[in-house]
């Protein structure tokens, strides 16, 4: 195995809330991902989880609105469990309102929330802690 | 994202370059939207995405509906990797036109 290559990391980053700044997000975690020992697809994968889960926080806890709020997103990897935080100041998260699509709805929509539970294996949403309102966390257990 | 927009055979092609995310999904739309509306048949080249997320999947959601709706159809050509992983991921690989 490459000696440069991490198996246990914790970074995290704040975001302006905006859809602007979903292209950070994603340089951010495809950067993080690249220290660790994991296969290409799985990457890209968490990028699009991360992305949506980001995406969602402007969209819903937001609701699009303009704002100087930012958002924190934090990556942990620690001996093969990922577990990834999002926190942010928006509209509490009414758990009962999560729902993604339907497999054989064909509209728009919902289509986030479904990508982030085919990608992870856990999605649970809890209360912030001051100053955070939301807390998001997303765990998936790592293969090598 | 870039794009550009040729015509062949009275069929608009659309090459879009880049990333396509929510930030870009507006400007998807009013590339491909009207093309739609004048009843074209249009093809959507996804060579060179590099990236899509759930608000790119609904502009292509919403361009086949439309294009049904109108009589006219959007054809998918040319996706990338990265693009075909995602509409798979969506379920939608028997629902829009793959070419």
């Amino acid at each position: 195995m490459n000696s440069s290559v991490e198996n246990n990391i914790s970074e995290k980053k704040d975001f302006v809330v905006s859809s602007s700044s979903l292209k950070d997000v994603r340089s951010f975690s495809r950067e993080v991902f690249s220290k660790v020992n994991l296969n290409q697809d799985l990457k890209d994968e968490l990028v699009l989880a991360i992305a949506e889960a980001a995406q969602n926080i402007v969209k819903h806890a937001y609701q699009n609105q303009e704002t100087d709020d930012k958002m924190e997103i934090k990556i942990s990897l620690d001996n093969g469990e990922l577990e990834i935080g999002f926190f942010d100041k928006g509209r509490p998260v009414d758990n009962s309102n999560v729902r993604h699509r339907k497999i054989d709805d064909v509209k728009p929509g919902g289509l986030g929330t479904f990508f982030i539970k085919q990608i992870m294996d856990a999605v649970v949403f809890k209360e912030g802690e001051k100053p955070w309102i939301n807390h998001l966390i997303l765990t998936k257990k790592i293969n090598y | 994202m870039s794009y550009k927009v040729t015509e062949e055979n009275n069929i608009s092609i659309v090459h879009l370059d880049g990333e396509i995310d929510m930030d870009v999904t507006e400007k998807a739309k009013e590339v491909i939207m009207p093309l739609i509306e004048a009843k074209k048949e249009v093809h959507l080249n996804l060579k060179d995405v590099q990236y899509m997320d759930s608000s790119g999947i609904s502009v292509l959601i919403e361009s086949h509906q439309k294009a049904t709706e109108l009589g006219t159809k959007v054809v998918l050509k040319d996706i990338s990797k990265s693009v075909l992983k995602v509409i798979m991921m969506a379920k939608l690989e028997q629902i829009l036109n793959l070419g």
